[in-house]
Order: structure tokens, then C-alpha cells, then sequence
């Protein structure tokens, strides 16, 4: 842990975040904790059935209960003119409560809000709703069946909805939520001129991200036609925009307000609480404050279920000429951001490698359970298990070490992407060497306990950023010489807070101490697409150095005159600025302005605006503003008696352009790591009879700490990208993305069974196991005979 | 989630908690460590009128040592066990089992009481004391019994005590020389267990020979499960695997797990099987001196 | 029916009148406004509730009030003493050992709770001890660099 020197020099280091005391004594408040007077507290009533339409909903018993300020049902919501009833980020699927139907256990069908959270509960208990049953379908490929019942009869578009998924359409009548297709070459051909072509399917679960913080907002009319919503979310220029659709409001009239959040990972982008709370409170004429319980969130938004056929096709040198990519994601009963998760997934289902025939068909599907969204990883978890398992077992049939077979076939340097794009600075290579060298690749371990048996694998990965995407921030210039900054990014305790202001610090050369972020509000913040797919530091990193630039390039145009420089010479340090050869003193900018003004309260703001396109500067392709480049490699020891997996050493590396904190790198590469082996080994969400049966952390499994291997070593690795501050990209979903298939690939090592179904349970490789020994012994019985 | 309201009642005796029940049978439930009736209460499932809290009831917590019997009160809790220096002497399979019982916080509140008498099924201690012979003692308004801790369980959540008995202490006698026991248990990430399994062995120190045996599984069974059966296949030989292994198969049999989300009732079966034949391995080696009792530290 | 219930929380005494069906951490948040401590699962699982109660952790979130009647209860915003961090805060602090930091408060207590049974806690110990709080930022092996550092145990190898 280092010191911030006043000299600048933050960049590179591991400085603890900005608010660790805060965090450490309980003072920091996040929204839970905050009391705000004169609220209600609401509480919703869901389905209790996957699939129905609602007969008849009476929740007058429930309005006359005391205490109950307003009750919300489908009866204010249709036809209402003072807000839209279906919203969504890209297809207007999802109803602020259930207007026709009820499409998951768990669908919001009202809601109240009561003076207190009991009564609230009470009044839930006195709405009468009556069903009609609808069959139901929880099975991706299975809902797109002719006879499969159809969920959504037709779907509107968002009018002004994101760039990167305009033209994106679901079939009506149909379950097919949208349907992609990307391909590069002919991969017929490409089948026809290989040795060997193999087939296999992967499936990997739903699963939930499982933040400590309960999803809450409160919402609050102000005045007539002003709306603030304070929201625990990670993109709250997003929510903002929607608000505005939904209640027929301009944006200057919505502000959201994100303070720091408890976890995101993924599950608090988007609408979930917000169009709710706000028609409580316009109804009730009250601030709403709604907070979920643990079961209530597992509810509300889930990672996509896949199952993924891949088809290969290989040369006996293990050259691989074509990869045929089937894709069934399941985003459940509401689209939610699912087409965007469906389409930037499919860029890198064939995996990080120079296939010159590659074709992907994504598919995804509206089926009766917990809507799925952004989980960390994007999609990219799911094809990566895929193609990162097979690429071993192509390995063991042809004969080649695991490592060699993929350095065969990575990307290199000005490879294409089957985008088209030309790949440059790729670290591919690095990645893999290191993390093999980490866990002694080539060398095995026996355990003394015959029952024991030990592996090690590897998986890699490649993953894009959303592109095009916005981000901006503001600084001031306060009159003492300290910088506060104005940023949408969420702080959900990736450290954003910290690193943004260590930009800030080193452009300025202000002490990180003089430096505060103000907590992402739209009112003051200017406008950030998202903290998400690992973007943050790439963009808004690269927005705070253009603001801060801005800044400099004024106080230069100040400072000029009074040293008898011109403004391109003069130079910042320590808080001054002064001439380039000690020929004037230096003036600090407190003295600056009082100087040139006389008189206190001179701000300077700098603004940066930093965009990206979907094109280069030469017109070329470009797909991904950065790529998340990686790998890990995994040392197992699998008990064959029972089936048990325990990770014994696992290495992670990314590529992070410039490590800005490496001790946050290193956090993010540790921690994604661990939420891999969770995925790996433990996780998933269970439906039975349309119900989801684990909806909390006694059934649901998460890694604790006698799941944590004895050793995570996190391998940074720096090849600057050119746009990014500093040379810096993100690296948030990295670590977390190739450990199930690490995993497997190691457990395969150790005793030859091959799992091609998440998660990898202690049953499912005891039964390999029992499989593989009935296979051997026929096999010897075949050969004796 | 808020707890529905209820009235609470203090007792400060065990008769006048045991009489309280006596007339309040359905709507009154015992609150101990709560580790298990806030659970249920929480999730609507279980919803008395009355919570009956007899944790101030004084003189029912404590671990003694009288005349060789162990006798050790129904509120004290599974810490007060995990670091009692008396059950680490004399029962220290016991002091092996408790950290792996769910997590530190149920821990300290958690009794022994409780966890008996609410008849979890998914749970590490029963078994463990069935293997040490253990016996229960009950009291009701004016009267108290004891019996073994066998006899207590009839069900899933069934006990065969009357909603107006409370257990007060539960008595395990001192182990006998060349005697060895060990718990283990098999889980898949949670604090529950999905198998557990118990196995005793006394030793004819001449021969080597198993005189005496205990084997009783936890959580395959509505109840935890005593395999007389496989008792009988390790009593009359010394160790062997193949012993062991026999017995492990027979207690595979005997069983009758559920399936659940823990896994397939075919593989809870054959975990069972295999944590008899480690456990057996085991407590034979502890009865032949040559682990220490509750194991390696 | 209102209950008084008498206990002492972070030294100081308190006389709080609630009912029965109040819990130990709805009294915390909401009656004393220590919302340090947090409700993560309100099932026992999580740890984000964890306070001492005569030096034992245990879930807030599953402790009635009354039950804590008579008790010292810790919780996180006591740990400091006289504006100054707690050992194990700065422990914390300097080894990295949170990101959301949602879970913290709780096993900073956990911590303390260990290290007060086992000055020395090895690293298998304080894995089985702390097996009972989540963290899904997966700051496990920061936490226990962070423990090594308080027990006395020799530090594994720095990183830059």
C-alpha cells in the first residue's frame, strides 16, 4: 500500500479505495440504510403460476385495509394516459404489473404501498385474483416447437432504442425472442476438406448473481411532472431514459440517483423496481420505498440457461478449418436485455481462435421462468463452456497437449474477427503461457490417497465490450485547487470511485486526497451509458482524462500571460503550474484565480465526451472498442469414490492494457475467478412443475470459503491500448469467464471423464466415472472373448 | 420478511414451560435456539400463537461429568460443545463433529434440545450420539423419564416425546477402553449435510477383534438410521476393506434417501456406502490407537 | 404486546420498547439507527447480519429482541474505539480484504470472534470459521491474508 505523492504518480498504484473507512466502521450508507421521511412502504404480489391469464383481479378488501395508501393493478395501468404500460430496454414486453397474463411464478401481478412494510403485506394477502391456467414450456429449444405455448403474441419495438441493437426483431406468434446469424467463409466446405469433424453438445444452467444487496428503490413525484427515483443500479442514464418514455416526462424532468452499491454483477441494470415504485407514488401521491427480500430476487432476474451444439472440423495437425455454432439461449418470460446478451455473445462463440469457415446461429427463446439478463460474462460464459470443452476433447483425440492444440489456432496479430474487424494487440499467447507455467503445466501431482486423483487445464477467452457506447464526465476545478468529479458510473464495488479520481489525480497532479467523486446522479452527472461488460475504466476513464485535458488547456490559457510562456509550454506540477525552466515561480491554482479574478468562487469545468463507433478512423469494421483478452488453467483433485472436485490451485490471467490499481486488477481477477469455480462446480437454479425450487442461499449453493482453492494466482499482463487512459482496458468478466471449462478440462486430466453439463456436481462425475469403468470393463470383456 | 405477531411467554421453570404446553398444544411451540422455528416461521410455514422461550429457564445448561455418565443440559448450545474441554476428554468425536455442524452463528445459539427435538432430518449430531449409546431425559409438568435417543425419533420433524415434554438433558456414558468412533459427513456447498454417517467399534485388544459396533446414518432415512445389520457383518472380525466394504454396501441398502437438491436418491446410496467403509477404516484405527481420538488437529 | 427490553450495544446501554416479534437486527437498523449491520438472506446463511452477543456471532437477523434482553451486543460501528480503527479494520484496509463491501461489517465481527477464541487461528481454522459469511465479490483470499496478518502466522509473500 503506497502513499499518493503530490507529484502525481497514482496511475500504477495499489491505493486503497477512496472510501475504505467508510466501509470498514459500517458509515457508509447504502440505500437500505437511508431514512427518508414520509415514505410508504410497498410490497408486491406475484404469481403464483407459470403461465395464465388473469380472469379477474378485486383489490378492494385490500384498499380498505388501514394503512394502505394505494394498491396498483392492471385496472390503472391499461389506458392509463399519464404513463405507457409496456416498457422494456429493447423489445416493450414487460407490463409495470401484469396486464393480460402472468408468464412466470413470480410475475408481478400488483402491488401495494402502506404506511408500514407490514401492513403492506397484510393488504397482498386481500387481493383476489383468479387464473386461467395456460400450459407452460421451461426448455429454450423445446419453446420453439410448433406446438410450444406461445408467450408473447406480438411484441412492440422501443422506438429510440441502443445503437448496437437496432434491427434486432422477434418473431411474433412465436417464442423466438430473436434469432442471429453471423458467419465468415463456408463451413461446409470447410467440414468437407477436414480430417476429422466432431459433434458435441454443452449445457450450462441458469444461474443468479446473487449480490448481498437486495434490489430497492424509492420514488418520489416532487412536483408536478418530477420524478427522482434513488435506485440501487448501474446504469441509471438508462432507467432515466426509460422513466422518461414511460411517464411522458422530458429527461431534465427524471433524475436518478445511485449511491454504492452492495453487488451488482450484472442483475441491477435496467428497469426492475423502478416503473413500479414510481406508479405507486404517483397513485398514492407519497414517496414509495420498496426494498426485495432474497427470495424476491431471485425472482427477478436470472443468467441465461444455453445449450450449445458445436461443430468442428479439424485436420489431423489440429488446424481447425470450420466451426458450426448452434446457440439456444433462454431469457425466460421477458426479453430484458437478452437480444443484446443473444447477439454480442455470438461475435465470440467460435472462440479466440483463426478459423477460417466459422458460422453461429443464436437463438434465443422466451420460456416461463425468472427473466434472464446481463449476467457478469455476457453470454460469453456460456459459448466459451462450450467451445473451450471441446477444444480439449479434440486435444485428446488427436493426440495434442491441450495448450499446444489452442497455440495452434489463436488469434493473431491482425487476424479477423468474423466482424470482419482486424484484431491488433493481442495477448493471447501471453495469457495461456503464464497461467500453464503458473500451475507447472506438463507436471502431475499424485496423492498419497489412492482414492485421490489430480488434473490440470486450460481454457482462454475473448470478449468484446459494448460498442458503440457514451460516456462523459465533468470535473470542477473547485477556487482552493481540490477536483470534484461528475461521473454516471456506478460504484458497485469494482473500486470506480477510486480509479476515476487516480486518473483525475495524475492528469491534474491534485493529491488523491483533494479529489472526490460525486455519487452517480442525473441531475448533475452528464451522461454514461452504463457500468457494465467490463466498460468502465476503458470509457469513462478515457472521458476523465478529456475533462481534465479541457481543464489544463484552460488554466494553460490563464497561467500563460502571468509566466511569459505560451499556453503550450506550460507545465503542471503539484498542484501549479508553472514555466518550463524554473524561469518564474510557480502559482498554485488557488493563487491562479485570485490572481487573475481577485475575487473567490472562480470554478473552472472541464467536460470530456468520449464515444465510440462501430467503425475506425479508416472506415474499417470495429466491432469492440477494446477486447477482454485471458485464461486460466486449474489444477483439480477429484475423489473417484464420490465424485467430489476440489480446486487446488488456479491460475488467472488478463490482459489489462495498464494496470491503473493492481490491486483492484488483482481483486477483480481473484474474485471473477471465484464466481467461476461457484458456476463450475455448484451453482444453479432449479425449476420444478414451473416452479423454481431454490430461490435463496440454503438451497441455492455459493462458494464459500472451504470451496476457495489453496491458491489464485492472478497474472497481470500490460500491452497498452492505444485509446484506453493510460493504456488501461477493463477486465471485470475475465477471470470469471473460462473456469468451468478449465475445470472440466483438468477433471479429465485426472480421471478421463468428460462433463459436458453445468455445473459439474460430485453426482455427475461420480456417475462419469461408474460410466467410464462399465465402458472399460464390457470393453476388456469384448477383447477376452 | 417481518415475523407475523405472536405472544411470547417466559417461563421460569421447566414444569411451568412444560404446563404451558400441556394447555396450549397446537398453538404453542418451544423456542429455543430458534435456529430452525424462525425459519419456518419466517417462510409462513409454521405459525404459532405463542412462542414459549425457556431459555431463561436456569439449570439447564451445562456439561458434567458424574460417575462416568456425561450428562450435559438441553440448552446448552453446539459452541458451548465445539469448545468444552470435558467433551473434548471424553466424547471427542463430538468435538470433531461440531464445527461442521451449518456455520458458526447457529452454532452459538443452536441447542442441543432444540436440534433433538425438532427432528431435522437433515442433521449431523443425532447419529453421532446414537453411535455413543445415548439416552434422552424428558420432563413433562410432573414427571421426567429417559430412554435412549433412539427411541426419540418416529419421522420427518416427528418426535415420540408429547408437545408438552421438553428434553432437559442428554446423558452419554464414558467410552470404553479401545473404543473408537468418528462422524462423517458428505455435503454439496450449503451448511446442511446430504449424508451423514456414525460408526463405533470396541476392540478385543488381544485380538483385534470387533466386540461391539455401532453404524447409523443421518439424512437417508426419515429418522436417523441404525444398520444393525451392518453391525453384525463388523463385530466377531478385525479390520479388512473387504469387511468394511460389505458393511458400507449393506448400510447402502438399508437406507431409503430422498431425492432432492442435494442429489438422486441412487447417489445418496452409494455416498452412504462409501462414507461407512471411511468411517469404519477410521474408527478401527482409533480403537487400535493408532489416530488419535477426534482426530488430528 | 410492548416489551421493554434492556441491553447494552457497543457499551452503551439502551432501553428499547418493542414487540416480541422484533427481531435482534430490525431493533439495530431501525430503533437505534445502526445500519452498519445489514440483512442479506434473512435465513442464517449469509453472515451479512452477524453481530456478537456476549462475544458470540450470531444472526441478527434471527435473534428476537427480547432474546438479546440483558446481553452486550457488538456491532460493526462499535469496533472503533475513540476515532480510532479496530486492528482488524485496518487489517482489512490494508490488505484489500472488501470490494461492495456488503458483507463486511459481518465478517469483520466473525474475525474478531476468532481471533478472540483463537489468537493463532491457522488458516485451516479460520476457513472453517468463516465458512458461515458470503462474499460473492470473492474476497476470500484477501480476508484470510488479512487474518494471517492479525494471528501471528508468518505472511505469505507480498505482491506488488
Amino acid at each position: 500500500m503506497s502513499k499518493v505523492s503530490a507529484s502525481g504518480q497514482t496511475i500504477g498504484q495499489s491505493v486503497p479505495r477512496v472510501e475504505s473507512e467508510e466501509k470498514v466502521t459500517g458509515r457508509l450508507k447504502y440505500l437500505d440504510d437511508l431514512r427518508l421521511s414520509g415514505v410508504l412502504h410497498a410490497k408486491i404480489l406475484r404469481s403464483p403460476v407459470p403461465h395464465a391469464r388473469i380472469r379477474q383481479i378485486d383489490a378492494r378488501e385490500a384498499e380498505k385495509l388501514p394503512g394502505v395508501a394505494a394498491v396498483l393493478t392492471r385496472d390503472d395501468i391499461v389506458g392509463n394516459p399519464a404513463y405507457d404500460s409496456h416498457y422494456g430496454p429493447i423489445y416493450k414486453d414487460q407490463t409495470i404489473v401484469a396486464s393480460d397474463k402472468v408468464r412466470y411464478v413470480g410475475d408481478p401481478v400488483a402491488a401495494v404501498a402502506a404506511t408500514r412494510p407490514e401492513i403492506a403485506e397484510e393488504a397482498l394477502d386481500r387481493i383476489e385474483v383468479e387464473y386461467d391456467e395456460l400450459p407452460w414450456v421451461l426448455d429454450a429449444e423445446e419453446a420453439l416447437a410448433e406446438t410450444a405455448p406461445v408467450l408473447h403474441d406480438k411484441v412492440e419495438m422501443r422506438r429510440e432504442g441502443f445503437a448496437d441493437v437496432g434491427g434486432i426483431r422477434p418473431k411474433d406468434g412465436t417464442n423466438l425472442c430473436n434469432h442471429f446469424h453471423l458467419s465468415m467463409g463456408d463451413v461446409e466446405k470447410g467440414f468437407r476438406e477436414s480430417d476429422r469433424v466432431f459433434e458435441n453438445v454443452f449445457t450450462s444452467p441458469s444461474a443468479q448473481h446473487s449480490s448481498l444487496e437486495p434490489h430497492a428503490a424509492v420514488a418520489s413525484f416532487d412536483g408536478p411532472g418530477r420524478l427522482t427515483v434513488w435506485d440501487t443500479v448501474q446504469n441509471p442514464f438508462v432507467i432515466r431514459d426509460l422513466l422518461a418514455e414511460i411517464f411522458h416526462l422530458p429527461l431534465s424532468k427524471v433524475r436518478v440517483i445511485s449511491l454504492n452499491l452492495g453487488g451488482g454483477y450484472g442483475s441491477k441494470l435496467y428497469p426492475k423496481l423502478e416503473p413500479l415504485a414510481a406508479a405507486l407514488a404517483l397513485k398514492a401521491k407519497r414517496p414509495v420505498a420498496i426494498t426485495l427480500t432474497r427470495e424476491e430476487v431471485f425472482q427477478t432476474l436470472t443468467k441465461h440457461a444455453a445449450r450449445i451444439y458445436l461443430k468442428t472440423g479439424v485436420k489431423n495437425d489440429g488446424r481447425i478449418l470450420a466451426r458450426q455454432c448452434r446457440i439456444y439461449l433462454d431469457t425466460g418470460a421477458y426479453a430484458e436485455i437478452g437480444p443484446r446478451v443473444s447477439k454480442k455473445s455470438a461475435f465470440t462463440a467460435a472462440g479466440p481462435y483463426d478459423i477460417p469457415n466459422v458460422e453461429v446461429d443464436s437463438y434465443l427463446s422466451y420460456t416461463n421462468k425468472v427473466p434472464a439478463g446481463a449476467f457478469r460474462g455476457f453470454g460469453v460464459s456460456q459459448s466459451n463452456w462450450a467451445h473451450e470443452s471441446e477444444m480439449d476433447i479434440i486435444a485428446r483425440a488427436l493426440g495434442i497437449d491441450p495448450l499446444e492444440l489452442r497455440r495452434r489456432n489463436l488469434l493473431q496479430e491482425g487476424s479477423a474477427a468474423i466482424t470482419g474487424e482486424r484484431l491488433q494487440g493481442l495477448a493471447l499467447n501471453e495469457c495461456l503461457d503464464e497461467v500453464a507455467a503458473a500451475v507447472e503445466w506438463g507436471k502431475r501431482a499424485e496423492p498419497k490417497n489412492p482414492s485421490l486423483a489430480r488434473g490440470k487445464g486450460v481454457a482462454c477467452l475473448i470478449k468484446t465490450t459494448v460498442t458503440p457506447s457514451v460516456s462523459s464526465a465533468l470535473i470542477r476545478l473547485n477556487e482552493d485547487g481540490s477536483a470534484t468529479l461528475y461521473v454516471g458510473t456506478a460504484d458497485i464495488g469494482q473500486g470506480s470511485d477510486t480509479v476515476l479520481a487516480q486518473i483525475a489525480s495524475e492528469e491534474l497532479r491534485i493529491p488523491l486526497e483533494q479529489i472526490h467523486v460525486a455519487h452517480s446522479d442525473t441531475d448533475y452527472a452528464p451522461y454514461d451509458l452504463s457500468t457494465s461488460s467490463s466498460r468502465s475504466t476503458f470509457h469513462m476513464g478515457r472521458a476523465v482524462q478529456l475533462a481534465a485535458d479541457d481543464i489544463r488547456k484552460q488554466l494553460a490559457c490563464l497561467a500563460a500571460p502571468l509566466l511569459g510562456v505560451s499556453a503550450e509550454e506550460v507545465v503542471f506540477e503539484n498542484q501549479e503550474v508553472r514555466p518550463p525552466d524554473g524561469s518564474a515561480p510557480g502559482l498554485s491554482y488557488k493563487a491562479l484565480f485570485m490572481n487573475i479574478y481577485g475575487i473567490k468562487g472562480i470554478n473552472l469545468f472541464g467536460k470530456g465526451l468520449f464515444k465510440t463507433s462501430t467503425k475506425h478512423k479508416d472506415g474499417e469494421p470495429l466491432t469492440s472498442s477494446f477486447w477482454s483478452i485471458g485464461a486460466a488453467a486449474a489444477e483439480v483433485e477429484v475423489d473417484r469414490e464420490t465424485g467430489q472436485v476440489r480446486v487446488v490451485r488456479y491460475a488467472t490471467a488478463a490482459d489489462v492494457g495498464k494496470a491503473l490499481n493492481p490491486l483492484f486488477c488483482r481483486q477483480q481477477l481473484r474474485g471473477g475467478a471465484i464466481t467461476g469455480i461457484g458456476l463450475a462446480l455448484m451453482e444453479q437454479l432449479v425449476y420444478q412443475d414451473g416452479l423454481l425450487i431454490n430461490p435463496n442461499f440454503l438451497d441455492y449453493n455459493l462458494p464459500r470459503f472451504l470451496d476457495i482453492p489453496e491458491e489464485i494466482i492472478p497474472i497481470l499482463i500490460e500491452k497498452p491500448h492505444a485509446e484506453g487512459p493510460f493504456g488501461a482496458k477493463g477486465l471485470g468478466e475475465t477471470a470469471l469467464i473460462p473456469a468451468p471449462p478449465a475445470i472440466a478440462n483438468a477433471i479429465e486430466d485426472a480421471v478421463g471423464v468428460r462433463i459436458t453439463d453445468l455445473p459439474i456436481t460430485p453426482e455427475r462425475v461420480f456417475l462419469a466415472i461408474q460410466r467410464k469403468r462399465e465402458e472399460q470393463s464390457a470393453q476388456a470383456h469384448l477383447t477376452k472373448s | 420478511m417481518g415475523l407475523r405477531p405472536f405472544e411470547y411467554v417466559e417461563p421460569s421453570s421447566v414444569r411451568e414451560a412444560a404446563q404451558f404446553m400441556a394447555e396450549h398444544p397446537e398453538a404453542a411451540r418451544i423456542y429455543a435456539g430458534g435456529t430452525s422455528l424462525l425459519l419456518l416461521m419466517k417462510q409462513g410455514i409454521v405459525r404459532p400463537d405463542y412462542l414459549v422461550n425457556i431459555k431463561k429457564i436456569p439449570g439447564l445448561r451445562y456439561i458434567e461429568n458424574g460417575g462416568g455418565t456425561i450428562r450435559i443440559g438441553g440448552l446448552t448450545t453446539h459452541h458451548d460443545l465445539e469448545v468444552s474441554p470435558l467433551i473434548r476428554r471424553f466424547l471427542p468425536a463430538i468435538t470433531e463433529l461440531e464445527p461442521q455442524v451449518a456455520n458458526i452463528r447457529v452454532r452459538s445459539t443452536g441447542t442441543i434440545g432444540g436440534n433433538l427435538g425438532f427432528a431435522e432430518p437433515l442433521t449431523d449430531l443425532p447419529p453421532l450420539l446414537i453411535a455413543l449409546d445415548a439416552r434422552v431425559k424428558v420432563a413433562g409438568p410432573d414427571s421426567e423419564r429417559v430412554f435412549p435417543l433412539e427411541e426419540l425419533f418416529s419421522g420427518y420433524y416427528e418426535t415420540t416425546i408429547e408437545p408438552h415434554e421438553l428434553i432437559t438433558e442428554v446423558q452419554v456414558d464414558e467410552r470404553k477402553p479401545h473404543s473408537g468412533f468418528k462422524y462423517l459427513r458428505f455435503s454439496v456447498g450449503s451448511d446442511k449435510p446430504a449424508v451423514g454417517c456414525a460408526i463405533g467399534v470396541r476392540l478385543d485388544p488381544a485380538t483385534g477383534a470387533c466386540v461391539e459396533a455401532r453404524c447409523v446414518l443421518g439424512c437417508v432415512a426419515p429418522t436417523p438410521l441404525r444398520v444393525r445389520e451392518a453391525e453384525d457383518v463388523l463385530r466377531g472380525n478385525p479390520y479388512r476393506a473387504e469387511i468394511a466394504a460389505e458393511a458400507g454396501r449393506i448400510a447402502s441398502e438399508a437406507c431409503s434417501p430422498l431425492a432432492d437438491l442435494r442429489g438422486s436418491a441412487e447417489y445418496k446410496r452409494a455416498m452412504a456406502g462409501v462414507l461407512v467403509g471411511r468411517a469404519v477404516q477410521e474408527a478401527f484405527r482409533r480403537a487400535e490407537g493408532q489416530e488419535p481420538e477426534g482426530g488430528r488437529r | 404486546m410492548i416489551r421493554t427490553i434492556r441491553m447494552t450495544v457497543n457499551g452503551a446501554p439502551h432501553e428499547i420498547e418493542a414487540e416480541p416479534w422484533e427481531t435482534l437486527l430490525e431493533i439495530l437498523r431501525r430503533r437505534l439507527e445502526l445500519t452498519g449491520t445489514k440483512l442479506g438472506c434473512d435465513q442464517q446463511v449469509c453472515g451479512a447480519c452477524t453481530v456478537l452477543m456476549n462475544g458470540l456471532p450470531v444472526s441478527s437477523c434471527s435473534v428476537l429482541g427480547v432474546d438479546a434482553a440483558e446481553s452486550e451486543i457488538l456491532t460493526i460501528e462499535g469496533l472503533a474505539a475513540g476515532g480510532e480503527l479496530h486492528p482488524i479494520q485496518k487489517a482489512f484496509i490494508e490488505h484489500g480484504a472488501f470490494q461492495c463491501a456488503y458483507c463486511t461489517a459481518g465478517l469483520i465481527l466473525a474475525v474478531k470472534a476468532l481471533l478472540d477464541q483463537m489468537p493463532a487461528a491457522d488458516e485451516e481454522q479460520t476457513r472453517h470459521f468463516l465458512a458461515g459469511n458470503l462474499c460473492r465479490c470473492g474476497c476470500h483470499l484477501e480476508i484470510l491474508r488479512a487474518v494471517r496478518s492479525l494471528s501471528g502466522q508468518p505472511p505469505q509473500p507480498e505482491e506488488a
